[in-house]
């Protein structure tokens, strides 16, 4: 045992101390999730085009008689819209109708518009809510604009239903004290008047609407980044595999996977321990990926068991294949190419490429016969909010897929140094 | 008594058509003894030396190490072995001291007796001083001291040098060669391989010359130099009339052999001091005259070339 993690551990040192193998394993994902923070949102200092809102207010307001005057949600989200915080984001564009809102993103005038329906304070202020939902019309090809719309959007509902619910609160404590039934809807209104036109004052600064990741009210619906980042974080995570495992060729041509083969360290030992160094390699890859996922771009990765669980998996599997390709290849070169080809070719039938768990068909079907569909399935169903118990079937699939390449990668292995 | 016993040992590599590379060697070593594999580029050393270390599996045949079969029990002959192969085998990203630790562990030490062992080996092969500074900063006779290093580390009882000391300075390859004597003289069993001859001479109690993977010859240098017999080799470049002065050398008494190559004779003589004189004689008789003269006393060399009729190098 002692002896594989010294084999492992001097791995990792010398490919650590290659300046070329760092940027292959840590600084290239970063990269990449700079990149993807330029293109869809994240942290400081990106500058993303301004995305256009076309915005029909059909809100008639709703008395709040007890407070005076008449409160009209509608315009207080029309006034978050254009909001100096937002101004570098959004533009609005009052439209008189919702036909004519429509047809602005069916012209592809606005990639995006916001209907406020009639009935919306009413809706809100009412003790019981319901009514007619706020609908985000969007171009489908568009991404980024309307995702922040919505994210936005979300976060004023959420706090005009955090509003509501104080006031139902209070409405049914006062039943408890026996008020009278149209008194009690009275304080009510009066109530989520009080506390809505608080949370609005102190709210609109702290309206995250960084994170486009926050799309529907009830599902969790995954952002693109977060998509994105799983299908990239999976591929990259071979290759990474595959690079580390490269070493054993390259200790094969330098001579000292022969020298070590003349000491009276098994061969089994000896490529447990490669196959550690290449594991921990990419399960710190994989760290770091879901680090930079989570800080940078604010992705709620899901259960901390399921996510952890993933995680390992996913690094098994890696260099399961990873070993069983270094078991066929002869010389360093041909595993850069193959595993390279390999490894494009199983992440555009999983899907990695893609950006998306949901898809039915001959691909479905097709992607699962490969790791990484699973692997995707389940980090697609994690970011849904699925526990460790939920994708136990993806996690074994993959586990198998794990032992079946490394016990096959053994074989050949011996066969082929004997 | 015998530590090392190869029987009728032989490789072929991809068979059935690759090439037979040891082809039915037969030797032994004596606990304690110097033996050198003397041969020519492709001789099969190299295939030799995997197979006892139990890295290549034999086609044929087979050797035991302290007594374990190296087929049947390669795990209990490794114990006993250190090998510094041809090619230098290290991390360079590592320094000495890490390298040494590295292998130490793969012989299994740990703890206290590794560290004292990488110390003393540090010491042994003259590196204490630069023992932290990464391997590729070595100069090549560094390098070698190193490689060397790595397979004294579990004290092991027979040591197989892989042509040690090719492409460096003379300073580092006397250090070599001093440690090699040095750990005969405390009992290790040692097999080497080389290319030059000198080297074979000066170390060597026995030596077996090797081509196509077979033994041509085997004994100390003396019995094996006693082959080609006691006469000196003489090699003279005359300007005019070779063949004739061939064939006068020929009739002369004290010249046992006479070859000519271009503008060469090849002479083999038991007393060049008394021949040699009289051999400028007849030269000058037929108004030739000896531009150069080359005196060789026997070697290996002129052993490999009476037993192949190829010279050993080049
Ligand atoms: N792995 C291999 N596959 C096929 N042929 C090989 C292999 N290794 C060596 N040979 C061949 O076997 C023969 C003997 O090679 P070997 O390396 O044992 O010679 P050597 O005496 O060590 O030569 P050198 O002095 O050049 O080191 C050569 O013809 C070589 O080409
Ligand atoms: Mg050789």
């Amino acid at each position: 045992m002692s002896r594989i993690w010294a084999i492992a551990f001097k791995d990792l040192r010398t490919n650590f101390r290659t300046p070329v193998a760092i940027v292959w394993m840590l600084a290239a994902p970063l990269a990449l999730a700079s990149l993807l923070g330029l293109a869809f949102g994240g942290g400081e200092g990106y500058s993303i085009a301004v995305t256009k809102v076309a915005v029909v207010n059909l809100d008639e307001g709703a008395a709040a008689e007890q407070g005076g005057g008449r409160q009209n949600l509608g315009d207080e989200m029309l006034a978050v819209l254009r909001s100096t915080d937002l101004s570098t984001l959004l533009t609005v564009e009052v439209v008189a109708s919702e036909a004519e809102a429509r047809s602005r993103v069916d012209a592809g005038a606005t990639p995006v518009a916001l209907i406020i329906p009639p009935g919306f304070s009413a809706a809100v202020l009412s003790a019981t809510g319901g009514g007619e939902p706020v609908t985000v019309y969007r171009n489908p090809a568009q991404t980024l604009g309307p995702s922040i719309l919505q994210g936005v959007v979300q976060q004023v509902v959420d706090q005009f239903n955090g509003a509501r619910a104080a006031a139902a609160a209070a409405v049914h404590f006062g039943m408890r004290q026996g008020r009278d039934e149209a008194s009690l809807s009275q304080a009510a209104t009066t109530a989520a008047a009080a506390f809505m036109s608080e949370a609005l004052s102190g709210a609109s600064g702290a309206i995250a609407f960084r994170d486009p990741q926050v799309v529907e009210t009830d599902s969790k619906e995954p952002g693109v980044t977060a998509v994105v980042l799983s299908g990239m974080m999976v591929f990259f995570m071979f290759i990474a595999a595959a690079n580390v495992a490269r070493t054993i060729l390259d200790e094969d041509f330098a001579g000292t996977l022969p020298r070590l083969f003349t000491t009276p360290t098994s061969r089994g030992v000896i490529l447990a321990g490669k196959y550690t160094s290449v594991f921990l390699t990419v399960l710190a890859q994989a760290v770091i990926l879901l680090l930079a996922g989570w800080l940078l771009f604010r992705i709620q990765w899901g259960n901390p068991w399921a996510v952890a669980l993933l995680t390992l998996d996913g690094a098994a599997v890696s260099a399961g294949i990873a070993v069983f390709l270094v078991s066929i290849l002869r010389t360093p070169a041909q595993a850069g190419g193959v595993s390279s080809g390999v490894f494009v070719t199983l992440a555009l039938l999983g899907g990695n490429f893609v950006g998306t768990a949901q898809v039915g068909g001959v691909f479905g079907t097709v992607r699962r016969f490969t790791p990484n569909g699973w692997l995707l399935e389940a980090w697609d169903a994690t970011m849904r909010g699925a526990g460790a118990s939920d994708i136990t079937v993806p996690l074994l699939v993959v586990l198998g897929f794990a032992l079946a390449t490394f016990g096959t990668g053994v074989l050949l292995f011996r066969r082929r140094y004997a | 008594m015998t530590f090392i016993k190869v029987e009728n040992l032989r490789k072929q590599f991809d068979p059935p058509r690759g090439i037979v590379a040891v082809d039915g060697l037969s030797f032994h070593m004596d606990e304690g003894e110097i033996y050198s594999l003397l041969g020519p580029n492709g001789a099969g050393k190299t295939t030799t030396i995997s197979m006892l270390s139990c890295l290549l599996r034999p086609s044929g045949g087979d050797a035991r190490v302290g007594g374990h079969s190296v087929r049947e029990h390669p795990q209990a002959a490794k114990e006993l072995i250190g090998v510094v192969p041809q090619d230098i085998a290290l991390y360079p990203e590592l320094s000495a001291r890490e390298n040494l630790v590295f292998w130490g562990k793969m012989y299994g030490l740990s703890g206290a007796a590794l560290r004292r062992r990488v110390g003393e080996v540090l010491e042994i092969i003259d590196l204490t001083e630069r023992q932290d500074e990464r391997i590729e900063k070595y100069s090549g006779g560094m390098k070698r001291r190193v490689n060397i290093g790595v397979a004294l580390l579990h004290e092991p009882r027979a040591l197989y040098l892989d042509e040690p000391t090719v492409g460096i300075d003379p300073q580092s390859r006397r250090s070599i060669l001093d440690v090699i004597l040095q750990f005969r003289d405390r009992g290790m069993t040692i097999l080497y391989t080389t290319h030059y001859m000198a080297e074979a001479q000066e170390l060597s109690d026995r030596i077996g010359i090797m081509d196509h993977g077979r033994m041509l010859a085997e004994g100390t240098h003396e019995e094996l130099v006693k082959i080609v017999g006691e006469e000196a080799h003489v090699e003279l470049t005359v300007d005019r009339h070779l063949e004739q002065l061939a064939t006068a050398w020929r009739e002369m008494d004290g010249v046992a052999r006479v070859t000519v190559e271009e503008e060469r004779a090849i002479l083999l003589v038991p007393d060049a001091t008394v021949t040699l004189p009289r051999l400028f004689e007849t030269a000058a008789a037929v108004q030739a005259r000896i531009n150069e003269v080359n005196v060789t006393e026997p070697d290996l060399e002129m052993v490999f070339l009476h037993l192949t009729g190829r010279a050993l190098r080049d």
